[in-house]
C-alpha cells in the first residue's frame, strides 16, 4: 500500500538533499587570493582601527587577541559567534543599570578583567547590526584609555556570515588580566554644557546629529517602536544631519577614508573644529564617532545624552523645521 | 509499548463524503503530501540562500518537524487529560511527561554551554522564563477551561486545521479575540501583581545539575501513579515500517521523545518552540490598528515568553514555524487518511469560539501557552512553566467535570 508514497518521497528527499548541501559552499575549500593576503598583512599594523574578516580568521588563535561581541539581539552570541569570542550585554554590562551612564570604573575593571583585556591586549570588537554596539563598545573601552588597541571588525556579523565563515558555540575560556580602571577621561565624551554652549554659539564647535531625516526634521520624535521618547521634536541648533548610514557600504563595511572624509566634508565637517556626534541615545551615534574619530583622526566627541537628554531639557534652543506641535501637528 | 492501531480513540469528525481528499485513493493522497513536502523543502531552501534567511529557514523546517510529530502521535495536551480522567488511559499523559523529561535533560546541556554560571542576574538568552504569580495561576486556569470547552490546545488546533477540522478555526478565531482581552486587562494585572511577581529560575539557586535532577525527580514522581494504571500490554504484531510511520498512530511516548529533541534543538537554533507569538503578534497589530488597544502596555515587552511584538514584516521565524506546522500536519494527515474537512455544526461554532477566548486570554496573560509557557518553561527550568501547567491540567479538569455534569460537555 505504502510503496508509492514512500518511494515519491525518498524520490522528493533525494533530490533535495543534494541541492542543499551544494548551495552551502565549503569556506575552507575558498582559497584566499593574493590581495586578500596583502590585506590581511596591512591590517595586522597597530595604526588601523579596523581588522578585516580574512585577517580575523587567520589570527583567531593569535595569543594576545581578544575577540568580544555586542550584540543587540539577545541569543545571537549564543547560537553562533566568532569562534573565540566573548559576550558582551551592551545594556548592562557597558553602562549603570539604575543611574544613566557609562560603566563606572569598578564595573568596568571587573568586565576587563573577566574578558582577560589589558592595556596591551588588541581587542576586536564586532556585533549586529552593522557594529553599532560594537562601536559603542569602542566608545566606551576608549574613555577607559582603552583606544589604539581596540579594533572594529570591518563589516561587522552581518559580513562574517555573508561569507559563511566558521561559528562556534563554545565558551571562550581566557585568563583573567589584572586591568585596574582609573576615572574615565572626559575628552571622548559631550555633555549637556558643552553641546548647549555649542547651540548659543558661545563655543565654535560642530554637532553632527546622524538620526534618520525625519528625527532631525522633527517630523518624528523617535523612530517607529521606541518608548523612550523626548517632550520636544527636532534638533540642536547649528548640527548637521548626515545619518549614520551613508558611511556603510551594503556588505556592512565602512566606506574607504576617501570617502568617508569626502562625505562629511560635504556638510561642512573637515576637521578643522571640534565635532560632537549626538543621536537618540548615543549609541547610533558612537558609530560615527568611531569613523571621525578613529578612522579619520579628527577631534571628536560622542554625546551620549543625546536627544533624549537635549529635547527634553527645559529652555534650551531648538530647531524644528517640520513645525510640529508636541510631536504632531 | 505498542504501536496503537490506526484510529484508536480518535476524536474525528463525521466523515464528510463530499470531502475532497477523503477517502480517495492513496496515490492522490501521497502525491498531494509529497508536493507539499516538496514545496515547504524548496521554500525553506530558498529561504536559507537569502541573507539572514538560515533563522527564516530553520523556522519553517522545526514546524513542519512539529507539525509532523503532532498529528503522527495526536500529541495533544487536552486529549491526553481527558483520556486520563474519563477513560483512564494514562498513556497520553505519560507521554507529556517524557516529552518534558527528554527537553529538561537537552535543555540543561545547551543551558551550561551557553552559561556556565546561572547563579548571575541574568537569565538565558530568549528562554521561556515569566513571572510567578496569582496572574500566571488565572492564565493557567483560563488556559485550561479554554482547552475543555474548544477540545484542545492552540498547538493541536493548529495541527487539527490541517485534518480539517470543523472547531479550530473558530477555536483560533477566538484566541486571537482572546488574545486582545487580554492586552486590555494587561495593564492593571501588570500593575497589580505582575510587576511584583517573581521570575524563578530553578537553575540560579541550585545549578543545573540539581535543578535537573529535581526536574527528572519531580516528573517521575508525576509518572509513577500514571504507570500503576497502564493497561495490559497486548501482544506485539508484526508492522510494516512505512504503515507504523505513516498511517498507524504513534504511541505518545514515542511522540513526546521526538518533541523533547525537537524543543532542545529549536531552542540551540532559532529559539524555544512556541505557538502563540504569531498569533498574539497579529492580534496586537490588528487590534492596535483598530485603536482597542491601550496606548502602552506596561513592561509587557520586558518579560521573556512568546513575546507579542507587533509584527510589521510580512515574515517572521513563529509565521514560518506555524505556517509550516499547519501544511506539514495537512500531508501527514493526508497519507493517513486522517484528512476529514467537514462543514461546522452550530455547537462547534460556540464552542470553539467561547473556548478559543479563553485560550487566548490565557495565553496573553501566562505569556504562553501549553507549548510556549508550559513545555518551552518547564524545560529551560523555569517555575512559571510548572505553576502555569498545574493551573492548566486543573482548569481542564474543573471545566470537563462541570460540563459533563451539566451535559454541555462530552
Amino acid at each position: 500500500m505504502l510503496r508509492k508514497p514512500a518511494l515519491l518521497l525518498t524520490i522528493a528527499a533525494g533530490i533535495l538533499v543534494p541541492t542543499g548541501l551544494s548551495a552551502a559552499p565549503d569556506p575552507a575549500a575558498k582559497p584566499l587570493k593574493d590581495g586578500a593576503t596583502r590585506e590581511a598583512r596591512s591590517n595586522t599594523s597597530q595604526e588601523s582601527p579596523l581588522v578585516s574578516t580574512e585577517w580575523l580568521e587567520k589570527n583567531l588563535d593569535a595569543r594576545n587577541l581578544r575577540i568580544v561581541e555586542v550584540s543587540v539581539e539577545p541569543g545571537v552570541f549564543e547560537r553562533g559567534h566568532i569562534p573565540g569570542a566573548q559576550n558582551v550585554v551592551w545594556h548592562t554590562d557597558l553602562v549603570e543599570t539604575v543611574s544613566r551612564d557609562i560603566a563606572g570604573p569598578d564595573k568596568f575593571t571587573a568586565l576587563a578583567r573577566r574578558l582577560g583585556i589589558d592595556g596591551d591586549t588588541t581587542v576586536v570588537l564586532y556585533g549586529d547590526n552593522n557594529n553599532w554596539f560594537a562601536a559603542w563598545g569602542a566608545w566606551v573601552l576608549a574613555q577607559y584609555g582603552l583606544v589604539d588597541n581596540v579594533k572594529l571588525l570591518d563589516g561587522g556579523r552581518k559580513k562574517w556570515e555573508a561569507e559563511k565563515r566558521p561559528l562556534d558555540t563554545r565558551n571562550a575560556e581566557v585568563a583573567p588580566s589584572t586591568f585596574t580602571a582609573q576615572a574615565p577621561s572626559p575628552k571622548l565624551r559631550a555633555r549637556f554644557a558643552d553641546v548647549l554652549a555649542v547651540a548659543k554659539r558661545e563655543r565654535d564647535e560642530q554637532i553632527l546629529d546622524i538620526r534618520s531625516p525625519d528625527e532631525f526634521s522633527g517630523k518624528v520624535i523617535a523612530p517607529a517602536g521606541i518608548q523612550e521618547l523626548a517632550i520636544r521634536a527636532g534638533h540642536i541648533p547649528g548640527s548637521v544631519n548626515i545619518p549614520w548610514s551613508k558611511a556603510v557600504n551594503p556588505d556592512g563595511t565602512l566606506k574607504s577614508k576617501e570617502e568617508l572624509k569626502a562625505l562629511y566634508a560635504a556638510a561642512g565637517i573637515d576637521g578643522s573644529k571640534p565635532i560632537i556626534t549626538s543621536c537618540r541615545i548615543g549609541e547610533r551615534s558612537s558609530h560615527s564617532w568611531f569613523v571621525l574619530s578613529r578612522i579619520l583622526g579628527y577631534d571628536a566627541r560622542n554625546y551620549d545624552g543625546s536627544w533624549t537628554e537635549y529635547g527634553n531639557a527645559v529652555g534650551v534652543p531648538v530647531v524644528n523645521l517640520a513645525g510640529t506641535v508636541w510631536g504632531g501637528k | 509499548m505498542r504501536a496503537a492501531p490506526s484510529g484508536e480513540a480518535l476524536p474525528l469528525p463525521t466523515r464528510s463524503v463530499s470531502a475532497p481528499g477523503a477517502g480517495r485513493a492513496l496515490p492522490v493522497r501521497a502525491t498531494l503530501a509529497a508536493a507539499i513536502a516538496v514545496g515547504l523543502a524548496a521554500a525553506a531552501w530558498r529561504l536559507s540562500g537569502e541573507p539572514g534567511g538560515a533563522r527564516f529557514a530553520l523556522s519553517l523546517v522545526f514546524g513542519a518537524l512539529f507539525g509532523f510529530v503532532l498529528q503522527r502521535s495526536r500529541f495533544c495536551f487536552y486529549c491526553q487529560w481527558r483520556d486520563y480522567l474519563v477513560g483512564s488511559d494514562p498513556r497520553g499523559m505519560l507521554g507529556i511527561l517524557a516529552a518534558l523529561a527528554a527537553g529538561v535533560a537537552g535543555y540543561a546541556v545547551v543551558l551550561g554551554a551557553w552559561m556556565p554560571d546561572p547563579s548571575g542576574t541574568r537569565l538565558p538568552p530568549d528562554a521561556h522564563i515569566g513571572p510567578v504569580g496569582p496572574v500566571l495561576i488565572l492564565a493557567g486556569l483560563s488556559f485550561g477551561a479554554g482547552m475543555a470547552i474548544s477540545g484542545s490546545c492552540i498547538s493541536a488546533h493548529l495541527y487539527r486545521l490541517g485534518e480539517g477540522s470543523p472547531t479550530a478555526p473558530f477555536a483560533l478565531l477566538g484566541t486571537g479575540l482572546g488574545f486582545v482581552l487580554g492586552f486590555v486587562s494587561w495593564n492593571p494585572l501588570y500593575l497589580a501583581s505582575l510587576s511584583e511577581a517573581p521570575v524563578l529560575w530553578l537553575p540560579r539557586h541550585l545549578g543545573y545539575g540539581l535543578s535537573l535532577a529535581l526536574s527528572l525527580a519531580l516528573l517521575a514522581a508525576l509518572a509513577w501513579p500514571l504507570l500503576r494504571r497502564l493497561p495490559a500490554p497486548e501482544a506485539p504484531t508484526r508492522v510494516d515500517p512505512l504503515r507504523a510511520v505513516f498511517v498507524l498512530r504513534w504511541p505518545v511516548w514515542l511522540g513526546g521523545l521526538a518533541v523533547g529533541a525537537l524543543g532542545t534543538l529549536a531552542y540551540l537554533r532559532v529559539g524555544p518552540l512556541g505557538v502563540t507569538a504569531e498569533i498574539g503578534g497579529r492580534a496586537r497589530q490588528a487590534a492596535g490598528a483598530l485603536g482597542l488597544l491601550p496606548d502602552r502596555l506596561e513592561g509587557l515587552d520586558t518579560f521573556r515568553g512568546c513575546a507579542t511584538a507587533v509584527r510589521d514584516a510580512l515574515l517572521t521565524p513563529n509565521g514560518l514555524f506555524i505556517g509550516g506546522l499547519v501544511l506539514a500536519a495537512f500531508a501527514a494527515a493526508l497519507i493517513a487518511d486522517q484528512f476529514r474537512p467537514a462543514l461546522p455544526t452550530r455547537g462547534q461554532v460556540v464552542r470553539g469560539l467561547t473556548g478559543g477566548v479563553l485560550l487566548g486570554w490565557g495565553a496573553m496573560t501566562g505569556l504562553g501557552c501549553s507549548v510556549g509557557t508550559l513545555l518551552s518553561g518547564i524545560m529551560a527550568g523555569a517555575v512559571s512553566g510548572w505553576v502555569f501547567g498545574f493551573a492548566m491540567f486543573a482548569g481542564a479538569a474543573a471545566m470537563l467535570w462541570f460540563g459533563r455534569r451539566t451535559g454541555l460537555l462530552a
